[in-house]
């Protein structure tokens, strides 16, 4: 049976892990650079192939053009949510798109769940080269508080990746999940996890019945634009404003300096956290060096308006809890910026409890995943996970007001009936608009869907339809219509303000193919080929010294056939064949390998007792 | 035009769910824990690799499940459904009139609101407008926990009426009460959230 994986689809590193049957722990799996982080970083090569992590994350200095990072701020948006976005990041987006936003790279445009479908392509790679089988179901991170059309588009992303995506999890209620078995934790806890572009807060009841451990979040809170990257700007914006004083350079935030930049400044952060000072260098292209000092204090008091933003949602998260933070029992940091110092003693100061940093900030997220995906995978478990809807669900009335109809921190499925009727007579259609968030202003609120209800004909009031608005357990809504009159179920077609239509899903998933590496058995088939290469020079060499003569007849006959059958089987693509011809070249070549390796240990000791001596 | 509301006639009751008679005090650790039960056999994730049948089955089981807990867990929204259960309550029919009593408060309140409004967009001194509106607000609080304790009140009537077996008529005048308080208390707690508003 295929694998199943759990994915951290993050702004600045994804990550793919998987439980261990052995150890009954989750693992992150390693890419080829032996990282198990891989950049968010996509890059169009001028040849037409996609170009994925650390490799890519190189060419934001050399093709920043053809390169993108932090995709994940534009996943279901639309254009006019992302102009703050645009002033920050080099996205450099279509001028045609509206609703879907279209990203540009070199000379082709995608949308942003197809280049998120892009590094979860390589995650699947990656994990399909660790097991050396085919992967095709996965469950995926997803911010706490993403809305239902950010959610929507990290499902699409999955589907365009050729992954069966079986849940969408919380990023702090999977980070919960991996603590949960490292720590043996009861009570309440808080997750405080400040990532590259997002800042979550869930607060969870940890319950043990006789079933088993249940992990119930009883609210979350956030920030799908604070994170730190937003430090990463801070640092940005000051450097840059004191090059244009002392030096007079000016250079365009898109540029490949000011990428130059960021990159140092991101390993000043870094020291920082670290030590009390660091010094930053800066070459400038009219041959002077920008030099800074930054101590840790200063720094602080730079970032300090950031991890105050963080604090709002927090004392929100715990009042809708109904908890003080005295009640909370432990407290979980995740993301890579909690290790700032400023943001852990922060953190703790409000809780009055030192927060939990034991596992990796960075793989937490991941590991908790893989810890659902092994869940879900065996249907039966003595885990069970019961996360809510971080934002209401509303209709808009009369006067573009929005009737909540289900609130936020509902524990999710979660669902509702509205009974609608006609207000004048033969009217054929009623027009509703499904809203996402908490003010009291449709306006105000994230657009989900607009539809129109088909009524027949008749007086008005006459017709009864109720409509079932559902958030499934990915937190995605789906609406359902019933006439109450006939009896009679209806699908309803729900055009999704900020998303993509099935139609054009179905369409990206055919040219995805385009883009796509070649499939499981091909790519083992090409990796069979090499290894085979390999050994068949290391075989020619062996057998080309002097200790190939102390073989005997039938030895050199068995070793000349199970090269000329490798040799055979490397011309096909049946790479089960081929490793199996691999294993017996290796069985037949063992006595020549000794022979020679015996020679080159003597000649390995006689050469250092030579020069002992 | 929406007209109604949750819930419907033929669906199986909240109450019926939780297996808890149709009465307004409800043990809540009892009821947290006949959840985590239904939960457990409930939820879609025990249903991964079941049939696109099944699966729908578990999607519409378990948000009636969390629908009803979240319902039965509030006392107000509690009240709210169980009229509404018995045809005593129909969302958009009530419409949010001051009541009579409070008629004279409300208005004050209102003008101090405006000019709190004006002096804010024009600049001028808030403290002493502040200061008329926090007692204003003081005094709707106790209001709605005046409210609050005669829906108690009222609802203990209403499981002792269950209780007795009362007849239709008791039980009716019961529910025209509760139903009045509804309206009062969220009458207030409107008024409550728009002066806390203003005085952020």
């Amino acid at each position: 049976m295929a694998r199943t994986v759990g994915i951290d689809l993050g702004t600045t590193n994804s990550l793919v892990a998987y439980m261990d049957p052995q150890t009954g722990l989750p693992n992150c799996i390693a890419g080829p650079s032996g990282s198990t982080l891989c950049p968010s970083v996509v890059s169009l090569d001028p040849d037409g192939s996609i170009i994925v992590g650390e490799p890519a994350r190189r060419r934001l200095l050399t093709q920043p053009e053809r390169t993108i990072y932090s995709v994940k701020r534009l996943m279901g948006r639309g254009v006019a949510d992302i102009q703050d976005e645009l002033r920050l990041f080099p996205f450099r987006i279509d001028p045609s798109s509206k609703n879907v936003i279209r990203v540009q790279l070199g000379n082709k445009f995608f949308t942003p769940p197809e280049i998120s479908a892009f590094i979860l392509r390589e995650l699947k790679n990656w994990a399909e080269a660790h097991f050396g089988e085919s992967v095709e179901r996965a469950v995926i991170t997803v911010p706490a508080y993403f809305n239902d059309a950010q959610r929507q588009a990290t499902k699409d992303a999955g589907k365009l990746a050729g992954l069966e995506v079986l849940r969408l999890v919380n990023e702090p209620t999977a980070a919960a999940l991996a603590y949960g078995l490292h720590e043996k934790q009861r009570g309440h806890v808080a997750v405080y996890d400040l990532g590259g572009g997002t800042f979550d807060i869930s607060v969870l009841q940890l319950i043990s019945t006789s079933e088993g451990d249940i992990y119930q979040v009883l609210s979350t809170n956030g920030d799908t634009h604070l994170g730190g990257d937003d430090i990463d700007n801070l640092l940005q914006a000051f450097v840059h404003e004191k090059i244009l004083q002392q030096h007079r350079v000016d250079f365009s935030p898109h540029s490949e300096l000011a990428q130059e930049l960021r990159k140092d400044l991101i390993a000043i952060k870094h020291q920082l956290s670290e030590g009390e000072s660091a010094t930053l260098r800066f070459p400038l292209p009219n041959g002077a060096v920008y030099v800074q000092e930054f101590e840790r204090g200063a720094f602080e008091a730079l970032i300090r308006p950031i991890v105050d933003r963080t604090m709002g949602p927090v004392r929100q998260a715990l009042a809708d809890a109904k908890l003080k933070p005295g009640e909370i029992e432990e407290v979980v940091l995740v993301g890579g910026a909690t290790r700032t110092p400023l943001i852990r003693r922060t953190v703790q100061e409000y809780f009055d409890r030192k927060p939990h940093t034991e596992l990796n900030p960075d793989e937490v997220v991941a590991l908790g995943a893989a810890v659902q995906a092994n869940i879900l995978d065996h249907g039966v478990s003595n885990m069970l996970l019961l996360d809510v809807t971080p934002l209401s669900l509303g209709i808009e009335t009369y006067g573009g007001a929005v009737a909540k109809v289900i609130p936020r921190n509902s524990t999710i499925p979660a669902s509702a009936q509205e009974m609608y009727t006609t207000g004048v007579d033969n009217q054929t259609g009623i027009d509703i608009h499904v809203l996402q968030g908490e003010r009291e202003l449709a306006k105000d609120c994230r657009s989900l869907a607009r539809f129109t209800l088909k009524v027949p004909p008749a007086p008005a009031g006459l017709p009864r339809i109720e409509v079932k608005f559902l958030i499934d357990a990915n937190g995605i809504l789906q609406v359902g219509a019933k006439d109450m009159r006939t009896g009679e179920q209806r699908t309803i077609e729900v055009q999704p303000s900020y998303g993509i239509s099935d139609t054009e899903i179905e369409r990206m998933l055919e040219e995805s193919i385009e883009y796509a590496e070649q499939d499981f058995a091909e790519r083992q088939a090409i990796e069979a080929r090499t290894e085979a290469e390999t050994i068949l020079a290391a075989t020619q060499k062996a057998l080309g010294t002097p200790q190939a003569a102390s073989l005997s007849a039938e030895e050199r006959a068995a070793i000349d056939a199970t090269v000329a059958a490798l040799k055979e089987s490397v011309g096909g693509s049946d790479y089960k064949l081929i490793r199996k011809r691999i294993d017996e070249l290796n069985n037949a070549t063992m006595h020549l390998a000794e022979l020679v390796m015996n020679s080159a240990v003597s000649t390995a000791l006689q050469g250092r007792k030579l020069a002992e001596v | 035009m929406s007209v109604a509301s949750t819930a419907t006639p033929q669906q199986r009751s909240y109450f019926d769910l939780f297996e808890v008679p149709r009465k307004l005090w409800i043990e809540m650790s009892a009821l947290e824990k006949k959840f985590l039960e239904l939960s457990w056999k409930l939820h879609p994730d025990k249903f991964v690799n079941a049939s696109a049948e099944e699966q729908e089955l578990s999607l519409k089981n378990s948000s009636e499940l969390n629908d009803a807990y979240r319902v039965l867990r509030d006392p107000v929204a509690r009240v709210e459904y169980l009229l509404e259960l018995e045809g005593m309550r129909k969302e958009g029919e009530h419409k949010q009139q001051a009541p009579p009593e409070l008629l004279e408060e409300v208005f004050e309140l209102n003008e101090s609101l405006d000019e709190l409004r004006e002096a804010k967009a024009s600049g001028g001194d808030l403290t002493s407008l502040k200061s008329r509106l926090e007692s204003a607000e003081k005094n709707f609080q106790e209001k709605l926990g005046a409210v609050d304790a005669r829906l108690q009140e009222t609802a203990r009537e209403w499981d002792a009426a269950i209780d007795g077996n009362a007849g239709g008529t008791e039980r009716k005048g019961i529910m025209v009460r509760l139903n009045e308080l509804l309206n009062r208390r969220s009458y207030i707690r409107n008024l409550v959230t728009n002066v806390a508003k203003e005085l952020l």
